[in-house]
């Protein structure tokens, strides 16, 4: 649904002043808050041998029916409301399907499109207004006296879940039509759903190593895996992965001479009696989506192609406005 | 095959700032395993803002084709499979392609204002659709149609007529037609037989009667035409769809000059079967006279050879004519001429009055009797000496009757005295609406050689030129065909309203006359099969390709395999089969009997009498032109004069 413009013509004229700023990040989830850690949050139990061992991995042949889900977000601050931003959001969410050709088709797409500003800016009437346009308004409950940064903070949260919502649930509901031979992989921990991180046949691929479970020599170790090897499975219960799942770490390219996360993922699966037995196999094939090269993202090291490909479908349908400036930047004249 | 326009649109229409969509281009994309490819008609549609029927169509020809993945680069393939092509084959998931073409603007509707094609989904052009974006529905829907079919337009399985303009193409709006390609193929050919027989099925009564004119300039090329071919299953079916009943011409008639004996006639259509049916091309010199710059160089026609040959013409050909030393004349053949020659030699010569006749210098009287003399000489077989000729039914052309003239084994200069003498003639009749047609094509193969880009201005270059620029006013249209376009004379091709192409040389297709084509328009034209043609009408904004079932008359080259060429008969047998053609009831022993003695020279006068006359009895007239036979005279004593007496010793 496009909304137009008049929506925000209204907003203006209840008193918003216009405003057009993307913050940093806006574009993606580059830092993402919820990928960090509280130590101590989360435990750790090594289940694959009672200490943590680099194990090689030969790339094999996927499985003939894997999907892949991704989601983007996007947003903006259109207009403060005294000097409490109002932003405009954009969140989505696919699965593509990958079958015997090779070839990804989508499974299933969501998206939502939000006006989100502390509860005080968004009164009755502009409400009114954004529902009369089909938008939803979220406010957000913040402190009037919150400073404006902390309240931008604020709103990127929101668009944050907003996201990894719509994720979960379109991710819940991809799980739950696999047939019996398919797979999911969702770009991210899988720990975030209790359904996905029970699920025998879904994956999480994480690329950012914000959350650390592991320390001292284990970390170490499999920090420092070479390519084409992995880490022996662990454990991790608790933390912000409500869910207990088991998770390794994959090198898919090699590091030396690089950063120490280049090529590196952490790979999250539903509990197994064996981890020992199903690791090696899904690294296998893991590791043989190193190609097609993920490029020119600059995280190819480390994104699959298929997550690659979900991402591109989901901005080439993003509302291609969104991101436009509503107005120069530049000084009016004469100002 | 379709009739209608598929609803489902197989593409849509993008544009970008580096692509945009203009006027006359636009860029859509397909999937991947699209029937669409270069050459396809394609419909843009776009509802209108307000009311759907308000929207704009737009037609267009595909005209270049891209395909590309999201690889950024080709290093990062490498990446990928880790420099293992076997690896990168068997990669997991295969990127997504986008097949992206590029479409030339045939048509918009409505015209006005002209404006960007719309950003709007694209379908497959069905029959209505080929004949609205080709323009076609101007001349083929209307209450007189001049609709002729040149070929079916072909893609992805469907396929719709397509149809020229008789008025663009015989005239008067523009005419002529030519054809280029590489040679070998029979394309060019095959296409002019095709269309001839089309234009004879279709060309509209309410604009009159038409003939064509054939010359079979290499090979037995056009010698069949009266003879069916084989054709398959899709040729029968091209046939039905353009409602073009297959079949040999019914009025074909045949001409071609005699060898050097005058007799065996100088074809390869010689075979018993058929060899009746030709009939001889033999001109005497006032067929020639009037044709003598085509036969004399630049430098035998000064100013003052170009005068004399006037005058002769003006005053002296047909008339009885005096010379000034008491010989009266009647020249009617090029032995009349030399003995008018003999005459005035003579007369000057005893009467002493220099070198001056009629205000013609004796050296240039020379001269013109030395080359026109050798006319006959070099074009032995079609110029003769003596004796009348034997022509073209002028005043008499059939109407859909295809005139070959076969000049295939003749010398270059008789092959250029032909064309010119035909092509004038032509013009003549057509002037005085006398020549039985009203419009006539005339179809040229090998311009290359006749109408060349360089070289010197030859009179059939002239003549060419003078059909392109004025024959359609008069119904002379030219079918022209060469294999290298780039070098036939510019305004031969230039004024050509329909161009045809058929498989083209990849150096010729490199030539500037080819910019205004896709580089992947190029590529199809250089590998285009026999039966694909590229076509260019004034109607259409774009070229397009067209797919023409093959002539259903009998090829050249398997015409002389089913008919192989007689060998050249002896002089007797040859005058009686000439006889026998003339009057059926003539035996070959009479006609050997008959001419037993006599000189060939004579015999082939009087053979040439009983063609121009073709009596009832022609064995009769034969042997009445034949005359008495003359008995051989023993070689008289020259008379000399007789040698002086011995010389004395005493002068005195």
């Amino acid at each position: 649904m496009n909304p137009g413009r008049g929506w925000l013509d209204d907003l203006y004229a209840s008193g918003v002043t216009p405003a057009s700023f993307l913050p940093d990040a806006s574009l993606g989830r580059q830092h993402d808050p919820d990928d960090t850690t509280v130590p101590g949050a989360a435990e750790v139990e090594m289940v694959e041998g009672a200490d943590l061992e680099a194990h090689p991995v030969a790339p094999r042949a996927a499985p003939a029916a894997v999907s892949f889900l991704d989601g983007v977000q996007q947003w903006k601050v259109i207009g403060y409301d005294g000097v409490q931003p109002i932003a405009l959001a954009y969140v989505a969410a696919a699965v593509r399907r990958r079958g015997f050709d090779r070839r990804l088709v989508t499974a299933a797409c969501a998206s939502r499109t939000l006006v989100i500003a502390p509860a005080q800016a968004l009164a009755e009437q502009r409400r009114g207004v954004l529902e009369a346009a089909g938008l939803e308004a979220m406010p957000v409950e913040v402190d009037s006296a919150t400073q404006p940064a902390q309240a931008l903070e604020a709103l990127r949260r929101e668009v944050h879940r907003a996201r990894a919502g719509l994720e979960r649930k379109l991710g819940e509901q991809a799980a739950q039509a696999l047939d019996r031979e398919a797979w999911l992989v969702v770009d991210g921990q899988l720990a975030v759903s209790a359904t996905l991180a029970k699920h025998p046949r879904a994956v999480g691929v994480i690329k950012s190593h914000g959350a650390q479970f592991l320390s001292g020599r284990h970390l170490e170790r499999a920090l420092t895996i070479a390519a084409e090897h992995r880490s022996s499975v662990f454990r991790v219960r608790g933390g912000h992965g409500r869910t207990e799942v088991d998770s390794w770490y994959l090198r898919l390219w090699p590091w030396e001479g690089r950063d120490l996360h280049y090529g590196l993922i952490r790979v999250e699966a539903a509990r197994d009696p064996d981890p020992g037995i199903r690791a090696p196999g899904i690294s296998s094939w893991l590791l043989a989506e190193r190609a097609p090269l993920a490029a020119p993202d600059t995280r190819f090291d480390r994104l699959l192609y298929p997550i690659h490909d979900v991402e591109a479908y989901l901005r080439s349908r993003a509302p291609h406005d969104l991101l436009a400036p509503l107005a120069s930047r530049l000084p009016q004249t004469g100002t | 095959m379709i009739r209608k326009s598929d609803e489902t649109p197989i593409g849509r229409v993008v544009a970008t700032e580096l692509k945009p969509a203009t006027p006359h281009q636009f860029h859509f994309w397909t999937a991947t395993d699209t029937s669409i490819g270069i050459g396809a008609i394609v419909k843009v549609t776009s509802p209108g803002s307000r009311a759907p029927e308000s929207g704009r169509i737009v037609y267009g020809v595909v005209t270049d084709g891209f395909a590309y993945s999201d690889l950024a680069t080709p290093l990062h393939d490498v990446i990928g499979a880790e420099g293992d092509p076997a690896q990168a084959a068997e990669r997991p998931t295969e990127r997504p392609e986008i097949r992206l073409w590029t479409a030339a603007v045939l048509r918009q509707i409505p015209e006005e204002p002209l404006q960007p094609v719309p950003l709007g989904a694209v379908h497959v052009a069905g029959d209505a659709d080929v004949a609205a974006a080709l323009r076609m529905d101007a001349y083929l829907n209307t209450a007189q149609p001049t609709a002729i079919p040149v070929g079916l337009y072909e893609s992805g399985g469907l396929e719709a007529p397509v149809y020229l303009d008789a008025d663009f193409l015989l005239g008067p709006e523009a005419a002529h037609l030519n054809i280029s390609g590489v040679s070998g193929l029979a394309t060019k050919t095959s296409a002019v037989e095709f269309l001839l027989s089309s234009i004879f099925q279709h060309y509209p009564a309410h604009r009159g009667s038409v003939a064509a004119v054939c010359f079979n300039v290499k090979g037995p090329d056009l010698l069949f035409l009266d003879q069916a071919g084989s054709l398959d299953d899709a040729d029968r079916r091209r046939y039905n769809r353009l409602g073009i009943a297959p079949g040999p011409f019914e009025r074909v008639h045949y001409y071609a000059p005699f060898k050097a004996d005058g007799v065996n006639l100088n074809t390869l259509r010689t075979h018993a079967d058929l060899a009746r049916t030709v009939e001889p091309l033999v001109w005497g010199l006032t067929e020639v006279l009037d044709f003598a710059e085509v036969l004399l160089n630049r430098d035998d026609i000064d100013a003052k050879a170009d005068a004399f040959i006037d005058f002769l013409s003006d005053r002296v050909v047909r008339r009885e004519f005096e010379d000034g030393f008491g010989g009266d004349h009647r020249v009617e053949t090029f032995a009349d001429l030399e003995r008018l020659f003999r005459g005035i030699f003579d007369g000057l010569e005893l009467a002493g009055r220099g070198d001056i006749w009629r205000t013609h210098h004796i050296a240039t009287i020379r001269k013109v009797r030395n080359r026109l003399g050798n006319v006959s000489t070099r074009c032995k077989g079609l110029v003769t000496d003596d004796g009348p000729a034997s022509d073209l039914p002028w005043g008499r052309f059939e109407d859909r009757g295809v005139y070959v003239i076969d000049v295939a084994n003749v010398d270059p200069l008789g092959q250029d005295l032909v064309f010119a003498r035909v092509v004038s003639k032509l013009r003549e009749h057509l002037e005085r609406r006398d020549l039985g047609v009203d419009a006539v094509v005339v179809f040229v193969d090998e311009l290359n050689k006749y109408a060349p880009a360089d070289g010197t201005d030859t009179y059939v270059k002239k003549m060419l030129l003078d059909i392109s620029e004025r024959g359609r006013y008069l119904g002379l249209v030219l079918f022209g065909a060469e294999q290298f376009r780039s070098q036939v004379h510019r305004r031969v091709v230039g004024n050509a309203g329909t161009q045809v192409f058929g498989r083209m040389d990849s150096d010729e297709l490199a030539t500037p006359g080819y910019q205004v084509l896709s580089a992947a328009t190029k590529i199809k034209l250089a590998t285009l099969p026999v039966v694909e043609l590229m076509v260019r009408h004034p109607h259409f904004t774009q070229p397009i390709f067209v797919r023409f079932p093959r002539p259903s008359v009998l090829r050249g080259r398997d015409g002389v395999e089913r008919f192989s060429p007689a060998a050249d008969l002896p002089f007797a047998d040859a005058v009686g089969l000439q006889l026998v053609r003339l009057d059926p009831r003539v035996r070959t022993n009479q006609v050997k009997d008959l001419i037993a003695g006599h000189d060939e020279v004579d015999v082939r006068r009087a053979l040439a009498a009983v063609r121009r006359e073709r009596p009832a009895d022609a064995l009769a007239t034969f042997r009445k032109r034949l005359g008495v036979r003359v008995g051989s005279e023993p070689a008289r004593e020259r008379s000399s004069v007789h040698p002086l007496g011995p010389i004395a010793e005493e002068p005195y």
